[in-house]
């Protein structure tokens, strides 16, 4: 027989051993990741136009990520071979019909690359898409969710859980610089989204942080130690900004600008800062010398300027600001304007503009002749509230609040209820047709109002009031106040300020993420450009100004300020909450106040603040709802970096920047529901998290060795998940950890736990070095005499902090929820700095590299690979 | 057993050769077998041709998987005798994951040493020692035939140690698998013969350089194997000129659903789909031709305007379906097409293996599209959605599986776009499947499927 295969009779062995002989197990291990050739020969192949150098033998992506190139994946797993379940990573090839995945696809020489083609791109899309769709979880708690400023909630109710009022008030300034402001005027729409109402009732959010900030106050003042400052200082720019207006707004970029490292001056028209705080808000809502002044102290503190007395379109203008030097303006001169009823006779002596009289009473005032005379304040805002209730305080003979939606769609509904103890008179439904005026005085006699019925919803939500005829009826008064909404003075437009122009809606035209105007170097934020919104809205407004112009100053791309600014506060949708269920109940700490009769006659701050133990029991009451892998989920990363779950911003919607929301996705349809899964002690199942990459289950049979886990089930319901879903307790699990450590997002985590130190009971140890030998930091060693452990040892233990100390990649896994891994990474030499804004990676940078912020970073000494703990997610650059 | 289907013409039948008569020996009698001709192409093998002179002339027969892809036979043959690596292996796939198909059982039942002797001559051809034939458990009476056969052929020295006297051993193994649709897949079998889950792996490598416990391994449809020995026997060229020359040989094809007389035809490649249909006996009687599914249930809807499509793997392909299992199943007018398409793509959706993200999620969303058509309930950019959404499943797709599947609902649009239309805009089923009181209800109902 003459053949090329067959082999000729003498190298025949005697006796072939059988094909069968060899066992499963053996040909798995001989044949589990395949050996590659220590040096391999050198290969060269284009990838995005680049030539880069890798070895025979490595994929595309191993290529890719050895010279920098970023191809996002999320099944694979560095210390395996690639998988190709997320089909994440696939890449544009010269010459094939379908790209392939890179973490599978060989690398050849003279390949020609691309990773971020439109087709590879829209791939990746499709494929976040398809994931998110499926994605019954949430990354934010409702509550940030909900706050107009994104602030993390149960991190600062944590701190304060803890007591530690300082790091709470740290927490809260990287969003919102003034707590104790914010922890008295705000409306907190945090509150009707918190989850603890199912258990019981709300956590007071206000109140605690409010409670966090005094004490910053009390320090500062008692003690003069400076507040805690939210980011790093940075160095001084040498560029100067100049903010006009005082206001929220105002201050809060200033505030942000100044830790950005620039020269701030504010200009303001009133003899005082503070804007709508000062002037607008009752003393004994914000006391202005114990809680508004210190506040803003933490601004002057910082360098800040308030030039006061000064008004733009009357002492300077635009042309003046910017030939001064200035290399950035911010306007943020707030609502001014009280709008008119449009009825007759709306000019008759006794009308008053609401906004007007409250000035007056915020300087000490009365106004004059109120004492004794029936008031009606038409409105329902807060303006409208703080109104009847000075008016109350000033004697007031009667008080009438008159407003024509329901009580329950009233803007400042949290508030009518202490009016109304104060002896308020409502009247819900109701709006003014006409004023009627005494003919020989031309003084007010009454008001005429007709009786609403409520309609259809409007753009609000809220039904809107439609007036029913005949249902007139006379309110006989002495005085009305006006208080139905403001607009902002525009009348400063023109020579000296040209650029700048008004919208339809009269308002400041100012890009809603970039906050440009139509002049260059000038900036709108806060109520001039969204018409009059409450102060947590303005404050949250300025600091996202304050990165644009920081943006701005610094000569970098505006255009990916969107998408820096969504790293550093996302809002998804939550799609849904599994209902929390508690045996424990606690109610809320309210806060007590004065007796009615008191407040009646006195400007003192009514509510009695929190006792301290009172703020840390609040705290404890949060449920903690946050995801646990928020800022370390690549899902959660990839979803904005390819705008998955990123809508086009409407301005009009002024929902901040970039409001995303998985529910608008295209393939919304069916998804999962699974459960919790705590039993273990050390790792935490999340499978509504999980995106079946198959990661854990990769890592757990090849690397670890204990195959805890596999893909189960079929089709749609397949779920990387234990057998039977049993409990980790009952699988092989060692409880090493790398399941959690590889998973991609939230569905498998380190537990969080309160635990400082691990016990062992002596009396039920056996010393078989089982602990020693899975213990992936190598925290508890065999001594010399081990076996005699039990005498020679008072106490074996494993210390969390001898762990953080072994310097690891995984590191950050287990330590990331201790409190203090910050200083201690950095009394460590690494570099952790937290920033206002993330940096991008330069896949984000967009064509053109126009991400100079990245660049800079990556060379500048003072780079920060990480946002550390700051909301924002380190990009893996 | 399944009826099997004159064949259209008097020409040669490869695969199942002459229809045994009645009371004639069992397909598992070796010595009945051998008489008619069976492990004669083993001893040219192993005689004349030599390993090379098999790749040779399968190579020039020009014949081609019959597992639905319609690679060519030769290259992949000759990819696993080339490669480095001195062990590998030849499988054998008779895991018929079709439910509603049973050619390849046929073949295993009533042909059970063509399969065997096929697989050992590939074994012989790229230097296999083990042949596995991994076949679906549920068909025990193949398993039963081909164990048979296999253990009659080893006793004579057909098989195992020294076979046929060359000095080459090569052991023919029966292993039966059993588990979900996905096992049809190449990979996805492989997996299971090595005792894991079954879920497809990245190709390229593909199971020429790396397959069975990483080893090059040649797969093959029974069917393909099956018809080796006859090629053997015959010759390349006369196998050369049965049927279409691009892909020659004859295929066997199932004729189910609106017709007279459903079964097994072996046919020529290249017969048109009105022959197949007419071989069943033509449509039932009282019953009007509507539609034909070519292809299991990722194939597609050909209208009747298609019949004369040739049966081949491009001209198939080209008009929306494919080869696939060799199904053809004919709709009449009961039938309702978009109710058909979603439980097709459901199945599919269902049968996924859940490994990639575009399979697991993105059929399950393909079929809710479907679900909403047969509702009524439709969105406007439902269609659009549709076809992005099959492109870009296909366009990363992992296996055929994900790029196949969309199928039902796409041919159903391209070719039945009124049928849709009288569902979405009408509310109307012309079939009266989808009746208008489920419509109605639908209308009311929000959400997908469940």
């Amino acid at each position: 027989m003459t053949d090329v295969i067959a082999r000729p009779p003498d190298l025949v062995p005697a006796s072939p051993p059988a094909p069968a002989a060899e066992s499963l197990a053996e040909r798995l291990l001989r044949t589990q990741a395949p050996q590659r050739p220590q040096s391999a020969p050198a290969i060269r192949l284009e990838v995005d136009g680049r030539v880069v150098e890798g070895r025979e033998g490595q994929t595309i992506l191993e290529v890719c990520r050895d010279n920098g190139i970023e191809i996002p994946t999320l099944c694979y797993e560095p210390k395996l071979p690639g998988f190709g379940a997320c089909r994440m990573c696939v890449v544009d090839v010269e010459g094939e019909e379908h790209p392939p995945i890179s973490c599978s696809r060989a690398a050849e020489a003279g390949m020609v690359v691309r990773t971020q083609t439109e087709e590879v791109r829209r791939l990746r899309r499709t494929n976040l898409e398809l994931i998110f769709s499926d994605h019954n979880a949430y990354c934010l708690p409702p509550c940030q969710n909900k706050c107009p400023s994104h602030i993390d909630i149960p991190g600062f109710l944590k701190a304060n859980a803890e007591g530690e009022f300082r790091e709470s008030a740290r927490i809260f300034k990287r969003t919102i610089p003034f707590p104790s402001i914010l922890g008295r005027v705000c409306p907190a729409p945090c509150e009707e989204h918190c989850r603890r109402d199912e258990v019981d009732e709300a956590i007071a959010i206000r109140d605690s942080h409010r409670y966090a900030g005094d004490q910053v106050i009390r320090e500062m003042v008692e003690r003069d130690v400076d507040p805690p400052l939210p980011f790093e200082l940075q160095p001084p720019t040498g560029k100067r900004v100049a903010v006009v207006g005082s206001g929220p707004a105002g201050a809060s970029a200033a505030y942000y600008l100044l830790i950005a490292g620039h020269d701030v001056t504010i200009l303001e028209r009133d003899e005082a800062p503070g804007g709508m705080l000062r002037y607008g808000i009752p003393e004994y809502r914000l006391p202005k010398a114990r809680v508004l002044e210190p506040e803003y102290e933490s601004i002057t503190r910082l360098g800040g300027r308030f030039e006061c007395g000064r008004e733009l379109g009357r002492d300077f203008s635009l042309d003046d600001l910017q030939n001064q030097g200035y290399d950035a303006v911010v306007l943020a001169i707030g609502c001014y304007d009280t709008n008119k009823l449009g009825i007759p006779n709306e000019d008759a002596e006794g009308v008053i503009d609401g906004l007007e009289y409250l000035k007056i009473a915020t300087l000490g005032h009365t106004y004059p002749g109120h004492a004794g005379t029936r008031v009606v304040v038409i409105g329902g805002g807060f303006t409208a509230m703080d109104c009847v209730r000075t008016s109350v305080r000033q004697g007031a003979a009667e008080v009438t609040l008159v407003y024509r939606r329901d009580m329950k769609d009233m803007p400042a509904a949290s508030e009518v209820h202490e009016a109304i103890e104060e002896g308020v008179t409502t009247i819900f439904q109701a709006g003014p047709t006409r004023v009627l005026v005494d003919e020989a005085t031309g003084r007010v006699t009454g008001v005429e109002f007709i009786r609403m019925q409520l309609g259809a919803p409007d753009a609000s939500g809220r039904r809107r009031p439609e007036p029913a005829p005949g249902t007139e009826f006379v309110l006989e008064c002495d005085r009305v106040l006006l208080a139905i909404g403001q607009g902002p003075d525009l009348s400063w437009i023109g020579p000296g300020n040209e650029g700048a122009q008004a919208t339809k809606q009269r308002r400041l035209r100012a890009d809603a993420v970039t906050f440009e105007t139509g002049r260059a170097g000038v900036f709108g934020t806060g109520d001039v450009r969204n018409g009059a919104q409450t102060v947590v809205q303005a404050i949250a407004d300025g600091r996202r100004a304050a990165y644009a112009v920081d943006a701005y100053v610094r000569g970098l791309d505006l255009g990916a300020i969107r998408t820096r600014q969504t790293l550093a506060e996302p809002q998804p949708e939550f799609l849904s909450i599994v209902p929390f269920t508690s045996e424990v109940k606690e109610s809320r700490h309210r806060l007590s106040s004065l007796p009615a009769e008191e407040r009646r006659s006195t400007y003192v701050e009514y509510e009695i603040p929190y006792s301290r133990s009172e703020a840390v029991a609040e705290g404890t009451r949060c449920l903690q709802c946050t995801c646990e892998a928020i800022g370390y989920c690549d899902l959660r990363r990839l979803g904005i970096e390819y705008g998955t779950t990123l809508r086009t911003l409407e301005p009009r919607l002024n929902r901040g920047a970039g409001y995303r929301s998985v529910t608008e996705n295209r393939f919304t349809g069916y998804n999962h529901d699974y459960l919790r899964d705590d039993s273990h002690a050390f790792i935490l199942r999340e499978p509504s998290r999980c995106i079946d990459c198959g990661r854990c289950a990769n890592v757990c049979a090849e690397v670890v060795g204990a195959a805890c886990y596999d893909f189960m089930r079929i089709g749609f319901d397949t779920l990387v998940t234990t057998p039977l879903d049993m409990s980790l307790n009952d699988t092989p699990c060692v409880s090493c950890g790398r399941c959690a450590e590889t998973c991609p997002t939230g569905a498998l985590m380190p537990k969080p736990r309160i635990l400082e130190k691990y016990e062992v009971d002596e009396s039920r140890c056996i010393l078989c070095g089982i602990c020693v030998d899975a213990c992936p930091y190598d925290a508890l060693r065999c001594g010399p005499d081990f076996e005699l452990a039990h005498t020679s040892r008072e106490e074996p233990m494993i210390d969390l902090i001898a762990i953080a100390a072994v310097d690891r990649e995984t590191e950050m896994t287990y330590v990331r929820r201790e409190r203090d891994w910050a200083p201690r990474a950095l009394a460590a030499g690494r570099d952790i700095g937290p920033r206002m804004l993330p940096v991008l990676p330069a896949s984000l940078a967009g064509p053109g590299g126009g991400n100079g912020h990245a660049a800079a970073h990556a060379t500048g000494d003072n780079g920060h690979a990480a946002a550390g703990d700051a909301g924002g997610h380190a990009p893996h650059d | 057993m399944t009826t099997i289907l004159p064949s259209p013409a008097s020409g040669p039948r490869p695969l199942l050769g002459d229809v045994p008569a009645a009371g004639g020996p069992a397909p598992t009698d070796l010595a009945a077998a051998v008489a008619g001709g069976a492990f004669a192409a083993l001893r040219t093998v192993v005689g004349d041709l030599g390993p090379t002179g098999t790749l040779v002339t399968i190579a020039a027969s020009g014949l081609r998987g019959r597992g639905g892809g319609g690679f060519p036979a030769g290259d992949k043959w000759r990819a696993v005798a080339s490669a480095d690596d001195p062990v590998r292996y030849v499988v054998a796939n008779g895991y018929e994951a079709d439910p509603a198909q049973a050619t390849g059982r046929l073949l295993m039942e009533t042909r059970p040493f063509a399969v065997v002797e096929g697989a050992a001559i590939a074994a012989l051809a790229v230097g296999a020692r083990e042949a596995i034939v991994a076949v679906r458990a549920e068909y025990a009476d193949a398993v039963r035939a081909l164990e048979a056969a296999a253990f009659a052929a080893e006793e004579a020295g057909y098989l195992g140690r020294d076979v046929l006297r060359s000095g080459r051993d090569v052991a023919v193994t029966i292993r039966t698998v059993q588990g979900a649709y996905m096992l049809g897949e190449e990979t996805v079998l492989l997996k299971a013969l090595e005792g894991r889950r079954g879920q497809p792996e990245q190709r390229p490598p593909h199971p020429s350089e790396r397959g069975l416990f990483g080893h090059p391994t040649l797969v093959h449809n029974v069917a393909t194997l099956a018809a080796v020995p006859w090629v053997v026997v015959h010759g390349a060229d006369a196998f050369r000129a049965i049927g279409d020359p691009d892909a020659p040989g004859t295929m066997l094809v199932q004729v189910s659903g609106a017709v007279a007389a459903p079964g097994i035809a072996e046919v020529p490649t290249g017969t048109t789909l009105r022959t197949l249909v007419d071989l069943a006996g033509g449509v039932a009687p009282g019953r009007t031709f509507k539609a034909v599914l070519v292809g299991g249930p990722t194939g597609g809807f050909l209208p009747a305007e298609l019949l004369d499509t040739p049966y081949t793997f491009a001209a198939l392909r080209d008009a929306g379906a494919h080869v696939g299992s060799g199904a053809v199943v004919v709709a009449d007018t009961t039938t309702c097409l978009v109710d058909l398409a979603r439980l097709l793509v459901r199945f599919s959706a269902d049968e996924a293996c859940g490994k990639t993200i575009p399979c697991r999620i993105g059929l399950r969303r393909l079929a809710e599209i479907g679900q909403r058509y047969a509702d009524g309930t439709a969105r406007p950019t439902d269609p659009q959605l549709l076809v992005d959404l099959a492109d870009d499943c296909a366009a990363s797709a992992l296996c055929d599986h994900e790029r196949l599947a969309p199928s039902p609902l796409r041919t159903a649009m391209r070719y039945f776009g009124p049928e849709i239309d009288d569902h979405v805009l009408r509310g109307t089923c012309p079939a009266g499947v989808c009746g208008p009181v489920r419509l109605a209800a639908a209308a009311g109902r929000q959400g997908g499927p469940r």
